[in-house]
């Protein structure tokens, strides 16, 4: 069974489509990348299938459980966890508290035993912390565990918004460009990462990048979108020489050399 | 040069030559957290003893006219107490605020619930006043609920319209219900005899709001807690991590709903008579302008900025500055309308010069209490939080 099935998804804000007919399937342990110009509906399919909007028509379903229209949070507790392309993090909290936060569903007491002080309470706060400090050590950041989101700089953010993804235990990975401002050094670590976590994890990942390298070495299929169409999906290398592929990337010119 | 076979296209891709050549950017490096590694020396530790037992003993002591030469009089104690009523609803609207986000103009209702229900239950129907305490908590909660549901369809300036709206029609028809209320005749209570004295009554609230303090510190610290900071700035990053927005901005209402009823009660306490005029709009904005002078999320500004607040309405620190004569002859200004001109001004200074009110003035001396160095950029608020105002 899929983890991930995205049946003929469709989606319009007034008169503009963002999405036509967009069907997605990502199997177990696969890692699917999504590749496409700017404007192309990456983020609006994510945002379908975290729950953020509710598509105008299709179904999107998570083990084989329709999840159309359930809200996000219900969604985040099946086991989706997302980053966010603008880095989803709460920016006023420290890494470690946003780490805490992220791990709200695992949390083994009431809303209510917490507030009134409970012994168990402190106990179980430990325990969420030692665990959030694991994940940070994972990710080799424990060197900020203790800063404020908005004082560091962008490439670590792209970091702990992973680590505070991995803290809601998830079955299903959404990155959104998780390559972005990473030079290819750094994306060629960033590919090492994510097959890491693929496997210590046994993590299903859909991930949006512009870094085709980093797409092509790490995905085991690859859609490419264009004006909310699937343009073309198959093996990385397959959509990576397709005609069309190229076509939308390099614009109607055929007399254009490539860039190797 | 695209021959036939050159289909193995790699996309556009910046050539790592030009990479190379871009300077390298300097690696960014935390601050160094060096007050982990600070012990206070043997003067430091006694110099924080004899504080601590000053500050216990000029908060608990003196007002209960224990072991104090100051020998307080009776009114003075009754301000005193007021100061620290004003404290729990100053917490109480710090959740809303503060945590929540949401601007509550109309919490003299939440307090006037409270009180009224408590000198119903005492007055008219026997009841004791520890179990009317906690009826009015419950009912404050309850109440919190009903305002906290309309919250979830409004937002910003409306909810703050519709809060407005609701602290007017309580005050003008809910507390007017003679048969429950008395109406403008008043309602008086009486309070256990243990109780009676002012000092000891001063000491019981002092023990409520240690426990209110209590409660707010572990929402703070707990799930809760954070579960609201997370969806007062970012609901989409809440809702990803897992957090019913809408369950735990109720959770919001409901905690400041009990705080505040609780207040309530321990207000009609202290009254000799309370009417439908004592929750007024005045009485509302006062508290307002006390929690964000006092410093949002910031829990001993708050219960300062509250005490200041009280004890400037009542007239005891404009007496305790021999400033009477000033306030009432030279300018004419009645004494209980002194915080709605101090307070406006205070609110300006707040939001312009000190984001983080009182909170953040004596968070150098609080940092140096709990043991750590002096330091005075500690608590610093670099601006008003956009999320704090969500209009």
């Amino acid at each position: 069974m899929s983890v991930l099935e995205v049946d003929d998804v469709s989606i319009h804000f007034g008169g503009i489509k963002a999405l036509q007919n967009i069907s997605l399937r990502a199997g177990e342990w696969e890692i699917v990348g999504i590749i496409g110009p700017n404007g192309a509906g990456k983020t609006t399919l994510f945002n379908c299938i975290t729950g953020f909007y509710t598509p105008s028509a299709g179904r999107v379903r998570y083990r084989g459980k329709d999840i159309t229209r359930l809200p996000v949070h219900r969604r985040t507790a099946l086991g989706l966890g997302r980053t966010f392309q603008n880095v989803g993090l709460v920016k006023n909290a420290t890494v470690l508290d946003n780490l805490l936060t992220a791990q709200h569903l695992q949390v083994g007491y009431e809303p209510v035993t917490g507030i009134l002080g409970s012994p168990a309470t402190f106990a179980e706060e430990k325990r969420l912390r030692d665990r959030a400090h694991q994940i940070l050590e994972l990710l080799q950041l424990e060197y900020v565990a203790r800063e404020r989101v908005t004082d560091l700089p962008y490439g670590v953010l792209k970091r702990v918004e992973l680590a505070a993804v991995l803290a809601t235990d998830p079955d299903l990975l959404l990155l959104d460009e998780p390559g972005s401002g990473l030079g290819p050094e750094e994306a060629e670590g960033l590919g090492d990462t994510l097959l890491t976590l693929r496997k210590e994890f046994g993590l299903t990942i859909v991930m949006i990048d512009h870094h085709v390298p980093l797409v092509t070495r790490v995905s085991d299929y690859v859609y490419c979108l264009n004006f909310g169409e699937v343009l073309a999906e198959g093996r990385p290398d397959a959509v990576r020489s397709h005609p069309e592929v190229v076509l939308a990337y390099l614009g109607d010119d055929t007399e254009s050399e490539v860039p190797v | 040069m695209t021959s036939a076979d050159d289909d193995t296209l790699v996309l556009p891709v910046v050539p790592p030559a030009a990479l190379e050549e871009a300077p390298a950017e300097p690696e960014w490096r935390p601050a160094a957290h060096d007050e982990d590694d600070f012990h206070p020396g043997p003067v430091g530790r006694v110099a924080r003893r004899v504080c601590w037992v000053l500050l216990a003993w000029s908060v608990v002591l003196v007002p209960a006219n224990l072991l104090s030469p100051l020998s307080l009089d009776q009114t003075t104690v009754t301000h005193l107490t007021e100061a620290v009523i004003f404290a729990i609803i100053g917490l109480s609207l710090n959740v809303l605020i503060g945590y929540a986000g949401q601007i509550s103009l109309g919490h003299q209702a939440f307090v006037g619930i409270g009180a009224f229900t408590t000198a119903y239950l005492v007055t008219e129907q026997q009841l004791d006043f520890f179990f009317a305490l906690l009826v009015a908590a419950v009912f404050g909660g309850l109440q919190a609920a009903i305002l906290g549901a309309v919250s979830l369809r409004v937002t910003g300036l409306y909810f703050a319209l519709v809060t407005l709206a609701y602290g007017a029609f309580a005050e003008q028809t809910v507390f007017g219900i003679e048969s429950l209320t008395r109406g403008e005749a008043g309602m008086t209570l009486t309070r256990p005899s243990f109780f009676a004295s002012e000092e000891r009554y001063y000491l019981l609230c002092l023990g409520f709001l240690v426990l209110v303090v209590w409660l707010d510190w572990r929402l703070t610290r707990s799930t809760a807690g954070r579960a609201l900071a997370a969806l007062r700035e970012n609901p989409r990053v809440a809702s990803s991590y897992g957090i019913n927005v809408k369950a735990y901005m109720m959770v919001a209402f409901v905690v400041a709903g009990v705080f505040a009823g609780l207040g309530g009660g321990l207000f009609a306490a202290r009254q000799s008579v309370i009417v439908p005029t004592s929750f007024g709009f005045t009485l509302g904005l006062t508290f307002v302008l006390m929690t964000v002078v006092g410093g949002l999320r910031n829990r001993t500004g708050v219960i300062i900025g509250a005490a200041f607040f009280a004890l400037l309405g009542s007239g005891e620190l404009v007496h305790w500055l021999h400033l009477d004569g000033f306030f009432a002859e030279t300018i004419g200004l009645p004494v209980q309308f002194v915080p709605l001109v101090v307070g406006p001004i205070l609110l300006l200074l707040t939001i312009t010069l000190h984001p983080g009110g009182i909170g953040q003035q004596v968070a150098p001396i609080q940092g140096w209490l709990a043991g750590r160095r002096l330091d005075r950029h500690a608590g610093k608020v670099r601006e008003v939080e956009v999320s704090d105002v969500r209009a």
